[in-house]
């Protein structure tokens, strides 16, 4: 079972040497997320942050869940889980939706700022990155919205930055489900559409905002399976929206049907800040309710950030799940998070070219994340880079092996490679690489792989692995 | 008024042509409400004139110019502007600035 708040949950990080406690001043402008920054990118650990400037009273924790060791924790199990046997238990969990309980009160209450009393500045929201376009509140939060017309709620991590005392742009995309929910539901008819934010939630609420779950989805439910016990709600002051009653902090707010503001630029989850400003939404904050000690948390967005392993995962699953609806032949996939969520590896128990643009067709039919598809036959591991790596280069056909697939108006505005303009009209392309033998080679003249598992009998791969085991290698 | 700004721009020799132009200025005087957002129409000098604030131009990726302009706010406009979720921003500040 997982930890029902952030507190317990950072309290198992200091256990299992995942959690690093500064008690020293840090400034909330650059320095604090700098830190977190070169922890991605050196696979380190988690940090709290006791002293910010200027926000003496408030902890501000980067990173709770970045890396594969805070996501097994994040899940309750032991940090050094191997990475198949989280996809496994994600996958298990996933299918066992638990319903939320709803509580009249919780410390997300303790202190209640009213409408006119907001200031969002008084939050320590720090200056993520040099050159952002402002400061970031939503980085690793849990978005709560209702469908006008049906009444689904939706849960997501979108990002949301501070405009001014009372009001934040942010960026769900247009194709997310909260964009669609706005442009579909409460634009048309003029209305503003409420939403919360929640910050710092136990870790399977949050894990579940990330995660790329089908429209009319429960993600109440499904964090309540993956934390494997019921997620406790409490209704916002403001609104007739539940958050997560674990919360440390809660931002109620408005999403304008007819104003716009700046929003962005901002350093995102592929490793770059790609110009996507100028298109957002903008929100007036309606209430602020917190803890009386609250801890602030972030995400420093970027290469290697928290939605590298969290999107691995729950994407990789979900892309799994959808090519099986389809009738691909998929035995395993995996999303490595070097990649920034663009690079999808897909194996297939039956390869050949239909099969790769069958792929990269379904993958791309309503929104368009994965550039790169690798497709590859089931005896390459996935999880396995140099395996993939090795298939890649020697099985693609740098002609017949390329599938590309063109869209607009779905494309991801994220990824770098575009242009400006590709960008602005949602323009772009995803690639499959087969890398599979083609199904209509005869095996006798089909290519032999050249590694003990391939090219040596039975017998002497045992022999062979007894000796390495003897002479302890 | 803040003594230093800075603003992002699509197009940045509009920004400085000298004319009135609308956009977002982010105030940067240290302390807790640094990076807080005002619209304004104003009138951008590439060469920093005396007893001006200070702006520096950022592109839409966030590069900073090498030097600072500086600017004139000729008006403080409402917060937030008029126009559909996800309208293209910089085209919305034009519209203002034709008006």
């Amino acid at each position: 079972m997982a930890h029902k708040d952030l507190r317990e949950f950072t309290e198992a990080l200091a256990a299992s040497r995942d959690l690093v406690t500064i008690d020293d001043e840090v400034d909330w402008d650059q320095e604090l997320a700098g830190i977190g920054r070169l922890s991605c990118e050196r696979d380190g650990p988690a940090f709290m942050f006791n002293n910010v400037k200027d926000y003496a009273g408030w902890r501000v924790l980067a990173n709770p869940v970045t890396g594969w060791r805070r996501y097994a924790v994040a899940l309750g199990l032991p940090a050094d889980t191997p990475i198949r046997e989280l996809y496994r238990i994600y996958a298990e969990r996933e299918q066992n939706p638990i319903p939320p309980i709803l509580v009249n009160d919780s410390a997300c209450k303790e202190v209640i700022i009213p409408r006119d009393e907001i200031d969002l500045f008084d939050l320590p929201v720090p200056m993520v990155h040099d050159g952002d376009g402002g400061r970031y509140l939503g980085t690793w939060d849990l978005v709560v919205s209702k469908d006008r017309d049906s009444g689904w709620v939706n849960w997501g991590m979108y990002r949301f930055m501070i405009h001014d005392e009372r009001h934040m742009t942010g960026y769900p995309r247009p194709t997310s489900h909260l964009g669609k929910m706005l442009l579909d539901g409460y634009a048309p008819k003029g209305e503003v559409m409420p939403i919360a934010i929640a910050i710092g939630t136990d870790q399977p609420s949050h894990l579940s905002s990330t995660a790329t779950f089908r429209i009319g989805g429960d993600e109440v439910e499904l964090a309540g399976g993956l934390g494997e016990s019921p997620v406790e709600l409490i209704k916002c002051e403001t609104s007739d929206l539940y958050v997560p009653a674990s919360a440390e902090i809660v931002v109620e707010a408005e999403i304008y049907p007819d104003k716009i503001a700046q929003e962005g630029p901002y350093g995102e989850y592929p490793g770059y800040r790609s110009g996507e400003m100028g298109n957002s939404v903008c929100a007036r904050v309606t209430a602020i309710t917190h803890r009386r000690d609250p801890i602030f948390t972030i995400d420093t967005t970027g290469f290697m950030d928290s939605s590298a392993v969290t999107t691995s995962i729950s994407g990789a699953i979900a892309i799994r799940r959808r090519l099986e609806r389809h009738g691909v032949p998929v035995s395993e996939v995996y999303i490595p998070p070097e990649s920034g969520v663009h690079m999808a590896i897909v194996s297939v128990s039956r390869g050949g070219p239909e099969v790769a643009r069958q792929v990269v067709e379904v993958l791309t039919a309503r929104r368009a994340l994965m550039s790169k598809i690798i497709v590859v036959d089931d005896d390459v591991d996935v999880f396995n880079q140099s395996a993939v790596i090795h298939a890649f280069s020697t099985k693609c056909h740098p002609d017949r092996g390329t599938h590309i697939h063109r869209y607009e108006g779905r494309a991801n505005a994220l990824t770098p490679a575009y242009s400006q303009e590709e960008r602005l009209g949602k323009l772009g392309a995803s690639v499959a690489f087969d890398a599979t033998w083609p199904p209509d080679w005869p095996a006798e003249t089909t290519p032999v792989r050249a590694t003990l598992d391939s090219m040596y009998s039975q017998d002497v791969q045992d022999r062979v692995n007894a000796r390495w085991r003897k002479l302890g290698l | 008024m803040a003594q230093e700004y800075e603003a992002f721009v699509r197009d940045r020799q509009r920004a400085v042509s000298g004319r009135e132009v609308v956009l977002t200025l982010r105030d940067l005087t240290p302390g807790r409400h640094k990076y807080r957002g005002i619209a304004v129409r104003a009138v951008i000098s590439e060469t920093p004139l005396a007893g001006e604030p200070l702006l520096w131009l950022r592109s839409v990726v966030g590069a900073r110019d090498t030097e600072p302009c500086s600017v004139r706010i000729v008006e403080e406009l409402p917060p937030i502007f008029d126009a559909p979720p996800y309208s293209d921003y910089f085209t919305v500040l034009e519209a203002l600035e034709k008006d």
